[in-house]
């Protein structure tokens, strides 16, 4: 079974995503992968040295993000690995998935957007339908009542 | 002796109603600054009470305390990120302000151009005590904040030097471009030397003595005592209060005890407050309301000037800004926040009392004076809350309150430990005793970083928030210590430059991620 990618991002959804894919990870017994993509599409239009300075330090943030979910997860008893990448989020998730045979994606909804969603309010259904189509992978999506 | 008393009654009358209002205000949720206002003008209606707001006594009583707590509290790290917007709309903002008023008011209201271009440098000067007790109050980003008391800061200085040359050439009927450039630059910067001298002493002083007494009283001296030495020297008594202010606040304090430190920031909060409310209840008392009636049509033309010139120069700034920068130095919605927060206040007040008998059109002036500071107060100063939260720069959760609150007894907590653990150091505290009192903050510490957890397991939110607040606060450390080793020469200037101007892109880096997303900037305040 190929292994569970959590993408997370740190919003309001990320901790209870992080648990629900740790839990997921426990009971099949599987690799679990915390996958934070950030979008440097606006640092296009900024000078190449703050564009730069943007991506860098997306990726810095994104590290240590993942590295409080590794944490977390390793506390249960469960490695996971971690990786950062930047790019249009819904396009570098499907491409991850289909580079690593990822089994399941679990991703959340956030009760209110904050700039560190990945997912807006009521968009995260139709990107689960538009992944599970194009990868064929299944989409776990944690809601804000569980 | 019977003037005493009669002094001290009204003294005492004052802020009775002062406190009074307050009380009010905080029950009816009214902005207290505009309250004050409003209750002043209902005591002058029906009274013949004569209190009159003599110059002196709002320049050199009531300015000093406002302006000092102002500088003493302004970070000078953050000062220097926010300089050229500040700088710029303190001093070419001011100039520019200056002429558009002076100019739409000689055209529209008729006035002398001389005359209205005195107006134009008394009105020039924002005062936004009001806004900025309402960003704290409801928490706008830090950033914001410090930009328009940054601006309020140095444009004072600015508009009372410009004030003062264009009163002379009215009163001489002279002017000398360059003479007016002169002056300028030799009073404001007369009065910043003059500042940073007394406060460079000051905090000698302070870095010595370890009486938190003698220490407060010395902070008193220095605010009350660099306006009177720069006015004796005849340069800027303001910029020489906000250039001292700036100096023991941020380069004097370092050497001070806790206690000292606390000692201090009661005191100047509580005479901040004072005066503010001193000033704003003067407004009202000595608006003249018959007069402003008289001169409807200029205070009209005042009031669209100021605002107008305003307008033109935040907006247009941001414009500038735009064509050299791809990135402005603000969020589009601050720019309305600057724009409509710049109310006038007491400087104006004060600048439009001090006008001479013979001066041409003076009380016409000084209605228009009064009348542009009311409107600023009660059309703008009563519904920048509303801007403020339809720009959702207010929003404020209750679990956002909650952390900061865990958060701030995180930090006392802490403080209180590492005292106890240095006067254990220094044999003070017996070591019984300090285990004991060491366990206790060990379990307070522990119970609030417990429900810290809690707080973040349920709005995680607030640790994503919380990581950016602890990147920027590390980033800021990585500067101050380059900073350090390039004082210590450890690192020649072309390297500090090099690695100042990385973090500096980090910073601001860090500061984009967040507000392009249009939300608050949640890397201004330390964690």
């Amino acid at each position: 079974m190929g292994p569970i990618v959590c993408a997370t991002r740190g919003g309001e959804a990320g901790r209870r995503t992080q648990e629900r894919a740790i839990a997921l990870a426990k009971e099949r017994g599987t690799e679990l992968i915390f996958l934070c993509v950030f979008d440097p599409g606006f640092a296009g239009s900024l000078s190449s040295a703050l564009s730069s300075a943007v991506t860098e330090e997306q990726q810095w943030l994104g590290r240590a993000l993942m590295s409080v979910a590794q944490a977390r997860a390793r506390e249960q008893g469960v490695e996971a690995g971690v990786v950062v990448l930047s790019g249009v989020v819904l396009d570098i998730i499907e491409e991850f998935l289909c580079e690593s045979g990822a089994s399941t994606l679990v991703i959340g909804e956030a009760k209110i957007d904050s700039a560190l969603s990945a997912f807006r309010h009521g968009t995260i259904q139709s990107c689960a339908r538009h992944v599970e189509q194009n990868t064929s992978v299944e989409v776990v999506v944690v809601t804000p009542a569980e | 002796m019977t003037d005493f008393l009669s002094i001290e009654s009204i003294v005492v009358a004052l802020v009775l109603v002062t406190t009074l209002v307050a009380i009010g205000a905080r029950r009816l949720r009214l902005p207290y600054t505009v309250s004050l206002v409003v209750m002043g003008l209902l005591i002058a209606i029906p009274t013949s009470l004569e209190l009159e707001a003599t110059p002196d006594l709002i320049l050199a009583i009531f300015v000093p305390p406002l302006i000092f707590e102002a500088a003493f509290h302004l970070d000078l790290k953050q000062l220097r990120q926010n300089l050229v917007p500040i700088l710029f709309l303190a001093v070419p903002g001011v100039l520019l302000t200056t002429t558009m008023v002076a100019g739409m008011t000689a055209l529209g209201a008729g006035v002398a151009i001389g005359t209205a271009a005195v107006f134009g440098a008394l009105i020039a000067a924002t005062d936004p005590v009001a806004v900025v007790s309402l960003f704290r109050a409801l928490g706008v980003p830090r950033k914001l904040a410090l930009t328009v008391e940054g601006e309020s800061l140095f444009n004072d200085g600015t508009a009372i030097v410009i004030f003062r040359i264009a009163l002379a050439a009215v009163l001489t009927g002279t002017f000398d471009p360059l003479t007016g450039l002169t002056d300028f630059f030799r009073v404001s910067l007369g009065g910043i030397g003059v500042g940073l001298v007394l406060g460079w002493i000051t905090a000698q002083l302070v870095a010595r003595l370890h009486d938190r007494l003698i220490v407060t009283s010395l902070t008193t001296i220095l605010a009350f005592g660099s306006y009177l030495v720069a006015e004796q020297l005849h340069v800027s008594g303001v910029l020489s209060v906000v250039a001292a202010g700036l100096l023991v606040g941020n380069v004097g304090m370092a050497g001070a005890g806790p206690s000292t430190k606390l000692m201090i920031l009661n005191l100047w909060e509580y005479l901040a407050f004072l005066a503010n409310s001193m000033v704003f209840l003067l407004i009202g008392l000595n608006t003249d309301l018959t007069l402003l009636w008289e001169n409807a049509d200029a205070l009209a033309v005042a009031v669209v000037a100021v605002v107008g010139s305003r307008a033109i120069i935040v907006y247009g700034f941001s414009w500038l800004v735009r064509l050299w920068r791809k990135q402005g130095f603000f969020p589009p919605s601050w720019r309305h926040v600057l724009f409509w927060g710049g109310l006038r206040g007491a400087i104006s007040l004060a600048l439009a009392l001090s006008l001479p008998v013979a001066m041409p059109g003076r009380s016409e002036l000084q209605a228009m004076a009064f009348g542009v500071v009311l409107f600023t107060l009660l059309a703008q100063g009563t519904t920048i809350r509303i801007l403020l939260e339809r720009l959702g720069l207010t929003k404020r959760s209750p679990q956002w309150v909650a952390r900061e609150t865990k958060l701030g007894r995180l930090f006392a907590t802490q403080a209180g430990l590492r005292r106890l653990a240095q006067l254990h150091r220094e044999g003070l505290l017996p070591e019984e005793m300090w285990v004991g009192l060491k366990t206790g903050y060990d379990h307070d510490r522990q119970q609030i970083q417990q429900e810290m957890n809690e707080l973040f397991r349920e709005y995680s939110d607030l640790e994503g928030e919380m990581l950016f607040q602890a990147r920027r606060e590390a980033l800021q450390a990585e500067r101050g210590a380059l900073w350090d080793a390039r004082q210590r020469d450890l690192l020649s200037d072309p390297v500090y430059d090099e690695l100042a101007t990385e973090i500096d892109y980090r910073l601001e880096a860090l500061d984009l991620i967040y507000s392009t997303t249009g939300e608050r900037q949640l890397g201004e305040d330390k964690v």
